[in-house]
């Protein structure tokens, strides 16, 4: 399970790593006129682009197509008080659950001697 | 003008009279709750232990090299002969290849001391300057072995290192990515009983031929565990020679 996981990590980092190498050598220069022939700047965002590939995607997609209507935010923000209704509710929740549910090292049995040496 | 019911708040600025109550009531609140918070969580957090590192210092017994390196003291300014070391190496590495071509044999080992109740630990310095043959002569001795019987023991699976006082906590839940690293890195695994074994509660481990037994219990490090298996006195050292198809969780 864990190492599927890692797996899993790897092959998200390294897809990371492709949009990274082409989003910021053309296309960023493409979507923001700023930015065009600034290049120090760049390698900064690697470490963020690695992590968030998915969306950098998705808002060069949307950019691309001169969709941007700026109201990118309207549906975090509509959700955003349940969101943080439902944390205050999940977080002592997980930890009632962590607490209750873990192993009670004061009832631990005792070690018991199966049988003697011969 | 009339009087503004919503006064705009800075914080630079001087705190307007109707917010005043608010926000002190408000962060005495915050800190209260999470001064109550904290002691709350902590509380329910199990001792750390005396686990310490000791300084520097240098044994002179013999080495043996399985299940994982343990040196048995002939001399030492720190040790009394006889007892036993549990040798590991920098970070999260044991010194099963370095022990190798030293087993049983005298010889110096020179290291960071570690102590955790009755276990003794040693992190070796590298190279030659923390283990390497003894041609001074030391008076070697046959190490004592005593077959304990056959157990089944409830406790703790730690990474012999961290445990012995190189991280506080060095056992627990919160520990176990580092106890597996240690583990995978050659560092000696040790059995924490629930309660002493013939005298000592924690117990070096191998498997049922006395072998390393690293890959079978990483699965099972930080969690108490219930496992069956040969127990035996090497010197000074519980030895814990377990059948892993024993080990389930306890409770």
């Amino acid at each position: 399970m864990a190492l599927s996981l890692l797996t899993m990590a790897t092959w998200y980092i390294y897809a990371g790593g492709a949009v990274a190498a082409v989003f910021l050598t053309i296309g960023l220069g493409r979507l923001d006129e700023n930015a065009s022939d600034a290049w120090i700047f760049r390698p900064l965002l690697i470490p963020g682009v690695l992590l968030i590939w998915p969306l950098v995607l998705w808002r060069w997609r949307v950019l691309h197509r001169g969709e941007n209507k700026l109201d990118r935010h309207r549906m975090p923000r509509a959700a955003q008080d349940r969101i943080a209704l439902a944390f205050v509710c999940a977080i002592p929740l997980i930890i009632g659950i962590a607490l209750i549910s873990r192993q009670n090292p004061d009832a631990l049995a005792p070690p018991v001697l199966l049988e003697a040496a011969k | 003008m009339a009087k503004e019911k919503d006064p705009f708040f800075v914080g630079w600025g001087k705190i307007p009279k109707d917010y005043k109550v608010f926000l002190i009531s408000l962060t005495a609140s915050i800190i209260a709750v999470f001064a109550i918070l904290s002691y709350a969580i902590s509380s329910t957090q199990s001792d750390p232990g005396d686990g310490a590192l000791m300084g520097l210092t240098t044994a002179v017994g013999i080495l043996q090299a399985d299940p994982y390196p343990v040196l048995h003291v002939i001399s030492s300014g720190r040790y009394q002969p006889g007892e036993t070391i549990i040798l590991s190496g920098g970070g999260k590495r044991g010194v099963v290849k370095r022990a190798a071509g030293f087993d049983g044999q005298v010889v110096r080992a020179a290291g960071v001391t570690m102590q955790r109740g009755d276990l003794n630990g040693m992190q070796l310095r590298s190279g030659k300057n923390g283990l390497r043959g003894d041609d001074t002569g030391a008076d070697a001795f046959t190490v004592r072995v005593e077959n304990l019987g056959r157990w089944r023991l409830t406790g703790e699976i730690c990474d012999g290192k961290c445990l012995n006082g190189a991280m506080r906590p060095g056992r627990g839940l919160a520990h176990k990515a580092c106890a597996n690293l240690c583990l995978l890195g050659g560092v000696p695994p040790v059995f924490v009983s629930s309660a002493p074994v013939e005298g000592s509660e924690f117990l070096l481990m191998a498997d049922a031929n006395g072998k390393a037994v690293t890959e079978e219990i990483l699965k099972f490090t930080a969690t108490y565990v219930e496992i069956e298996g040969e127990v035996e006195r090497r010197g000074e050292l519980l030895i814990f020679k377990i059948s892993p198809e024993t080990i389930r969780l306890a409770q």
